[in-house]
């Protein structure tokens, strides 16, 4: 028995060999929000948080997972002026990847949250891992962009 | 208030943000799993089929064969003739990735082990995979067809108008041959049903990712001999579609036989490999046109003859060719359009419907030739088109009656938003605007009942209200807009208003999202229903009220002194079911025609949406690279219902086209996808396009539903002759053929310049033998190491992961441990991002797997007492940029241009190095070479080596060491410390790598250290990198590494190029050029450079542009050291 630590909850898994983490989270755990698009790590869509870093977790085997692991359903509380923003700008269309566009803007907004916000250049190279095949990016950078200002007004 | 004509939020956005929305694959039925077996030939009878030892596979439940349907069974999509594709292969295959046969079985991977367990011995045929060799005299025939041209499944030649008046008054004319190449709808949820069969009546529920039902429903019911109302369908999410979802694939009705067969649910999703390389993309389109015009720059006439890539089967081609073809009589004001259309048989996946259907490909020759011609009169590109707008109100040659037509407001719009003016005169070297246009209906007659929609309205007792509709909403945001169309009629709060898409038990007829459909039909269908049903809701409450003056709003019919809450009205409906007033209503379109037999011109549409596209680029002569720099998508959409969701279908549309204008392309080898990944697959990534911005140009449709027109599909129409139009603005070379990747764009520029390089092999004996296999290749050597070689080869993995493969999998803190596991056989890996995927394709791969990243001593980033930078193996790539930033940015900046941040957060260091190669055969599956062994070709010799290949050095594979940080380190002349149980040695970075992403490294040896002397450490370094996407492999890199002292001369240089050659390559002579030089520039280094690469180079036939685009990068890097901006100095 393998123990993750999901959403601050202890689970205990069976993982199998080479099980990958979002096959676990998706099928053992049930946290479905987290989707696999390619599963070979090249699109983002299963993007997860292992230690507070961004990980595609459909190659990350679970078996080498100790840490703390975030996932959508967990995030989803701490992100409500993203998502709500996301939902404003039209920052989805058919909303596949946006678990992992979340998960993964998290992590650059926790890092961002020290200083007076995200610069768009920076969020467009660091979110190039996400692929969204439906809206252009253009309403995504732009959202976690004011998300991340909106931030670092609310915390000066 | 009124939520028509405002922006709101997605009906559903908690639920799409939280993770909790469910589509096919999250549904928890227990359901088993199917996999299909694809035919790997393009052509081919099948002379023995057999399943039976499938069957007995452990976990396997039911296996399908063609036998398991009627004799006669095929898609029928528009009827007969044309009929032609069947739901399982019989008797013959005639593309790569036919479907042959179909398991399902508890685990995916027990799936995939029974279709190995399938024998089929197939009788390959001589195939024609392209549109050239299936139209060669004496072309193997496909099909027998109607036509007399052999492999032309329809033809489709018609005059509009009058040419011979266009004739007459044609001044000038431009001809051309253009080309619009296969690309992939990549939506991010694959294909996938989900299908439960029940036994009791004879049904079957499907939870199918579909933008049509209704379609769905039809086919599957007669492939399966079942009624259409036997075929129910449950709503589901869908993960984008942009058509490919709008007709049967061939997921729903084998996941539907299979839940019949056994009994039980099955789930079946395509794989990101089936859905890019076996699944049904954009129809390649060749259109040759001559465009006329008078002197005041009028469009007088097209003649074109336009062949159209149908693939092996009919599915959509005829009207896709159709919609293409009326491309050119639709737009401007012509007198006259000759057409000639061919839909052409290749043994190839058949294409599909794509958004924009056939228009985006022959707009790319339109409106490239428009420039084209406007350049002749001297007239700008704006005012070329604004001469030519679609008048309103007008018919056109196809038999469009227009309604409004705001192009030329979408024009000026490019002209503001853009700053047109300005940028075009731009003294700027090398950028460039360009602008196209386009048209396309909102909806089209183009089936039987497609003039039809149904909807209904439910009001409950406690306010509420719910649309229901038949459609299904993959991402448009359909469901938002009927939801804000009933809540305006119904005088309700936006958030009391549900949406119920797709189920056949609950959702009245409708035929869903396709041809840019759904806002009209369902617009207009949910409107009637809800006003009708309003209507109702006011005579009960002017009986209740006892006045005629009745409003409704916030939920309550008003009077003039009192109000009543509608849900209270439905109390006191006699209509009123279990507390449900429930309304169904069929809207009716009129004024539309279909095309009939024998008929060219019809009027498809209610309303045509008209866009202009305007593009700002930089093209860097050095490499080819064209950096997309603003782009303005001006939309003449009617009224828009829902601003924010229509500036959405802007944005997407537009950088889907861009992608297809200057990355995307399907390229096959021997009729095979080669590119079946999002890796190998050039789309845009986020930092690929900086500035989208689309405008609504606000108008009021009088045809549409509350004003408004489509807006989907148009939005991907003009990008294509936008960019193409804005290359050859900049650098002045006009290029017909999509993508403007950069080997078309140097090569393009080379030849304009006169540009040639001599690489006189027959005076260099040593690449004799190599240059002589190169020439038998095409006379037979290919086909004798592809047809008979391969069969003796160690074998191909399938791709697919299979966690039981590994039984041991472990991190251990020490490295002790490690070194003596390897030694035992296990396979070290770093972060497992590489060695996790790549193992899936080794016929063998290790067992037992050991990670490097929880030895601490490995995990460290230090600067050695001697200044020495040491990097520990099993560093992350983030970990290393964050580390180096100050000190060695050179190698900062090469990591951050690697992959994503996701995999940069646990790629190791030594991962990166001892990474595979990426070349596209060896990665996807091909039985070459280096994969299979000795025996079998390099399919890069004759396949499209365009971007990953060796350009010097090159053997029998032809395949590159992929690791920037090789290259860079190389340029540092880094030490590589290997560890094993018995000893440790160093090896310069120069002798660890011995071929295409291959090591010196000894079984049982581990690397432990990476090590940048002091020296290098405190030299300039600068990299750059050639790349088709953000985060892609370089297609060509370069650093350069120098030590430059007081007096400003190079006392110290290494020039290495990446991915040209098997190994990170050190330009020699070009490094001793530069020692000894004061302020060498990039013009002179360029000239010695250029002289090198001549005399060591033995490119391929079509990657010589790679040496260009290299010494380009080369030229980058020592302005970038030298703090020489690009230009300056040359």
């Amino acid at each position: 028995m393998h123990r993750l630590k999901i959403n601050g909850e202890q689970v205990e898994v069976d993982v199998r060999g080479a099980e990958s983490l979002a096959a676990v989270l998706r099928e053992r755990v049930g946290l479905i929000g987290t989707k696999i698009a390619c599963e070979r790590g090249e699109c983002g869509a299963c993007t997860v948080l292992v230690e507070g870093r961004a990980t595609m977790s459909c190659i990350q085997p679970a078996a080498l997972v100790t840490g703390d692991v975030e996932t959508i359903e967990g995030l989803a509380e701490e992100i409500l002026d993203l998502r709500a923003e996301f939902a404003d700008r039209g920052a989805f269309q058919c909303g596949f990847c946006t678990p992992g566009q979340l998960v993964r803007a998290t992590a650059l907004l926790r890092d961002a949250a020290p200083r007076a916000g995200l610069d768009p250049e920076e969020v467009r190279h660091q979110m190039s891992g996400n692929i969204c095949r439906c809206t252009g990016y253009q309403a995504i950078v732009a959202a976690v962009v004011d998300v991340a200002e909106r931030r670092a007004g609310v915390d000066r | 208030m009124s939520y028509v004509g405002t922006s709101q939020r997605p009906h559903d956005w908690a639920a799409r943000t939280d993770g909790s929305t469910l589509f096919a694959a999250d549904l928890r039925l227990p359901a088993l799993h199917a996999a299909v077996l694809r035919s790997p030939h393009p052509y081919a009878d099948i002379v023995a089929l057999d399943t039976s030892r499938a069957e007995r596979m452990p976990g396997v439940v039911a296996v399908i064969t063609a036998a398991d349907f009627a004799p006669d069974a095929v898609y029928v999509h528009r009827g007969a003739p044309l009929s032609d594709r069947p739901p399982l292969a019989r008797g013959t295959v005639r593309h790569v990735g036919q479907e042959v046969a179909a398991v399902a079985a508890e685990t995916y991977v027990q799936a995939v082990a029974a279709l190995a367990a399938i024998r089929v011995r197939y009788r390959p045929r001589k195939a024609p995979l392209t549109l050239a060799e299936a139209t060669a005299p004496g072309a193997r025939r496909l099909h027998e067809r109607t036509t007399d041209e052999p492999n032309v499944s329809v033809l489709f030649a018609t005059e509009w108008g009058d040419a011979a008046t266009g004739r007459a008054h044609a001044r000038t004319a431009v001809e051309g041959r253009f080309a619009y190449p296969s690309v992939s709808h990549a939506c991010m949820e694959t294909n996938t049903t989900l299908a439960r069969w029940n036994q009791a009546d004879g049904t079957v529920e499907l939870w199918t990712s579909t933008q049509a039902p209704w379609f769905i429903g039809k086919e599957v019911s007669q492939l399966l001999g079942l009624e259409h109302d036997q075929v129910i369908f449950r709503e589901v999410a869908t993960g984008g579609g942009f058509g490919s979802k709008s007709k049967a694939s061939e997921h729903e009705v084998l996941a539907a036989a299979l839940a019949r067969k056994a009994n039980r649910p099955v789930l079946l999703s395509l794989t990101r490999e089936e859905e890019m390389g076996a699944n049904k993309p954009r129809h390649r389109f060749e259109t040759w046109l001559r465009t006329s015009v008078d002197d005041d720059g009028l469009v007088r006439l097209y003649e074109s003859d336009i062949r159209v890539d149908n693939g092996s089967y009919n599915h959509m081609g005829p009207s896709v060719m159709r919609v293409g073809a009326i491309t050119l009589g639709s737009m401007y004001r012509p007198d006259g359009a000759v057409i000639e259309a061919r839909l052409i048989d290749t043994a190839t996946q058949p294409g599909g419907q794509f958004r924009g259907y056939g228009t985006p490909q022959v707009s790319l020759a339109a409106e490239s030739q428009l420039d084209e011609l406007a350049d002749r009169l001297g007239l700008d590109p704006l005012e070329m088109r604004l001469r030519n707008v679609n008048r309103e109100y007008a018919t056109t040659l196809c038999g469009y009656d227009v309604t409004t037509a705001r192009l030329a407001d979408c024009l000026d719009a490019v002209r503001t938003e853009l700053d047109w003016d300005r940028r075009r005169a731009d003294p700027r070297p090398d950028r460039g605007v360009g602008v196209a246009a386009g048209s396309h209906g909102s909806g089209a007659y183009a089936y039987d009942l497609a003039n039809r929609s149904d909807a209904a309205i439910d009001v409950f007792d406690d306010g509420r209200v719910r649309v229901r509709y038949g459609g299904s909403d993959a991402g448009t945001g359909q469901s938002t807009i009927l939801a804000q169309i009933a809540a305006d009629e119904l005088g309700v709060d936006l958030a009391d208003v549900e949406v119920l898409s797709m189920d056949s038990e609950q959702t009245p007829f409708e035929l869903g999202a396709w041809s840019s459909r759904g806002t009209h039909m369902t617009g207009s269908s949910v409107g009637k229903a809800a006003s009708e049903v309003a209507e109702r809701l006011r005579d009960l409450a002017r009986a209740k009220l006892g006045t005629q003056d009745v409003v409704l709003r916030d939920g309550q019919a008003v009077g003039a002194d009192d109000a009543v809450a509608l849900g209270d009205l439905v109390r006191l409906s006699d209509d009123a079911v279990d507390g449900v007033l429930s309304h169904e209503t069929i809207y009716l379109l009129e004024g539309t025609e279909p095309l009939a037999p024998g008929k060219s011109t019809a009027n498809l549409s209610p309303t045509y949406a008209y866009a202009a596209h305007g593009a700002y680029v930089e093209v860097d002569r050095r490499t080819g690279a064209v950096q997309l720099l603003d782009y303005v998508a001006a939309h003449d959409v009617g009224r828009a219902i829902n601003p924010t969701a229509v500036e959405g279908q802007i944005a997407g549309g537009a950088v889907m086209g861009i992608g297809a204008a200057l990355g995307e392309e399907l390229v096959r080898e021997g009729g095979r996808i080669i590119n079946t990944s999002y890796l190998h697959y050039a789309m845009p990534r986020s930092a690929d396009v900086p500035s989208v911005r689309p405008v609504i140009v606000n108008a009021h449709d009088p045809a549409g539903p509350y004003g408004a027109k489509s807006v989907g599909e148009m939005s991907i129409i003009p990008p294509g002759a936008a960019l193409a139009n804005a290359v050859q603005d900049a650098v002045g070379v006009r290029i017909r053929e999509l993508p403007l990747t950069p080997d078309k764009v140097i090569s393009a520029l080379a030849e304009k310049e006169g540009r040639r390089r001599r690489h006189r092999i027959w005076r260099r004996p040593g690449r004799w033998w190599i240059a002589l296999m190169r020439a038998l290749y095409p006379l037979g050597l290919h086909h004798v190491l592809h047809h008979w070689g391969t069969r003796f080869g160690r074998g191909v993995g399938t791709g697919v992961a299979d966690p039981e493969s590994v039984t041991s999998l472990s991190a251990p803190d020490d490295l002790g441990t490690v070194l003596h596991e390897v030694a035992a056989g296990a396979q070290v890996i770093g972060g497992g991002s590489d060695a996790m995927v790549e193992r899936r394709r080794e016929a063998a791969p290790a067992t037992v797997l050991i990670s490097t990243r929880s030895v601490l001593a490995l995990r460290g980033v230090r600067r050695a007492e001697d200044g020495a930078l040491r990097i520990g193996a099993a560093v992350t790539l983030a970990e290393l940029a964050e580390a180096t930033r100050e000190t060695v940015p050179v190698l900062a900046e090469a990591v951050d241009s690697i992959a994503s941040a996701q995999i940069r957060n646990v790629a190791t260091v030594a991962g990166n190095l001892v990474q595979e190669k990426r070349c596209w055969f060896f990665r996807n599956g091909f039985s070459c070479y280096k994969r299979n062994g000795v025996t079998s070709p390099c399919y890069a010799v004759l396949g499209d080596h365009r971007f990953q290949h060796a350009v010097i050095d090159g053997h029998r594979c032809q395949a590159v060491t992929p690791s920037d940080l090789a290259t860079v380190l190389t340029a540092l002349d880094a030490r590589v410390e290997l560890a094993a149980e018995d000893g440790r040695r160093t090896l310069t970075i120069e002798e660890f790598f011995v071929g295409p992403g291959e090591t010196a490294l000894r079984p049982g040896e581990v690397v432990v250290e990476i090590v940048v002397p002091a020296a290098a450490v405190r030299r300039r370094s600068a990299f750059r990198k050639l790349n088709l996407y953000t985060g892609d492999f370089a297609t060509a890199s370069a650093v350069i590494s120098g030590d430059v002292d007081e007096s400003g001369t190079w006392t110290e240089a290494r020039l290495v190029l990446g991915a040209v050659a098997p190994v990170p390559w050190r330009a020699v002579e070009a490094e001793e050029w530069l020692c000894g030089r004061i302020a060498p520039t990039a013009a002179q280094l360029r000239k010695v450079l250029d002289r090198e690469l001549d005399r060591e180079a033995h490119p391929l036939p079509g990657n010589g542009w790679k040496l260009d685009a290299v010494a380009g990068l080369a030229e980058h890097v020592l302005e970038a050291v030298t703090g020489v901006r690009p230009g300056e100095g040359r």
